[in-house]
């Protein structure tokens, strides 16, 4: 048969993108697993199509290993947003889930199936 | 039978290594799609929005983060609270990147939204799966052709029944607008019975939101 649908909608040829980062400093280092620098780079199609995800696929990846870990930028988030606090809890922070978030995080870490 | 004791005790040891080394080979026998990262066709950003009466509304919405990846979206989605843990009054929104969760943004102020209004005792049994559905849509650009005019989501937690809108970008685009709502009834599996209303932001502001009119109902 012919080409793919996919291959039939890419009827332009275009450069790949691409980008160059030069990194000065191991600060400027992602900290988080399994990124690079200047952001997660991913093969694409130049021009492209729509990246459809099915509910299932969505669904399958909810607990991966990687889906598992915090989030990228966790301090940033405001504590009483994140799980396993009470709800009211802004008006007086104990100094302990303050002082030790890590502690809060790691009973999950525990319970990983592997 | 110092011997024997020892080749017994070497047996159980090489027992035990094996047993790990099994361990260590099941780790990496995680299907490949599970050890890397899928990319969204966008970048998401999660907003919070807290009722703090010393701060206007605009100051009451605090942009979390950005994600662009199946993954990431998970990873913050399974660290922070579920839409029913929230306070009454708080609200979560999930727009595009560069879109605010407000009508005054330029790429809502032509539009509008479908809501969703909830009964109360809904916040336990539909609330979580209804914006957790609402996102899965939106993030695996399940309204295919018509996702670029999808701008983002909100869910309000509020003591009179909790709300959920998707805000589309234009409300003269009226089939983009009924294709959306359509599947968005189908994918929260909201019975023919039930109607659900789309409502011009330019009508909301001008009207208490409950009496807002239908522009379209599916």
């Amino acid at each position: 048969m012919s080409a793919s649908p996919i291959a039939r909608q890419a009827t332009h040829s275009q450069s790949i993108p691409s980008k160059r980062i030069f990194i000065n400093d191991p600060k400027e280092l992602p900290t988080d697993y399994s990124s690079t620098p200047g952001g997660t780079l991913y093969s694409t199609t130049p021009g492209g199509t729509r990246i459809v995800y099915e509910r299932a696929f969505l669904m399958n990846l909810r607990n991966s290993p990687i889906s598992r870990t915090p989030p990228k930028n966790m301090p940033s988030i405001p504590a009483d947003l994140l799980k396993g606090t009470p709800a009211i809890t802004t008006m007086a922070p104990s100094p302990i889930s303050k002082d030790i978030p890590v502690i809060e995080e790691s009973p999950e870490q525990f319970e990983m199936d592997m | 039978m110092l011997n024997i004791r020892s080749y017994n005790s070497f047996y159980k040891l090489v027992g035990e290594i094996e047993k790990k080394e099994e361990e260590i080979a099941n780790l990496e026998e995680f299907p490949p799609e599970l050890l890397i990262k899928h990319p969204l066709q966008n970048t998401w950003t999660l907003w919070y929005y807290e009722n703090d009466r010393t701060k206007n509304w605009e100051q009451n919405q605090r942009e979390i983060t950005s994600f662009d990846t199946a993954e990431d979206f998970w990873s913050l989605y399974n660290h922070i609270k579920a839409a029913s843990e929230l306070r009454q009054g708080c609200d979560y929104s999930m727009f595009k990147q560069g879109i605010r969760p407000m009508w005054e943004d330029d790429a809502n102020k032509n539009g509008g939204r479908w809501l969703i209004n909830l009964e109360k005792k809904q916040r336990v049994t539909d609330l979580d799966h209804f914006w957790l559905e609402i996102l899965l849509c939106m993030i695996g650009e399940a309204f295919n052709e018509y996702s670029d005019d999808v701008c983002g989501a909100v869910v309000n937690v509020r003591p009179k029944g909790d709300k959920l809108g998707v805000w589309t970008a234009d409300c003269d685009r009226s089939q983009s607008v009924i294709e959306i709502g359509r599947k968005l009834k189908e994918r929260l599996r909201i019975t023919s019975k039930v109607t659900i209303g789309y409502q011009i932001h330019k009508d909301t502001m001008v009207k208490a939101g409950s009496l807002t009119k239908n522009t379209y109902t599916v």
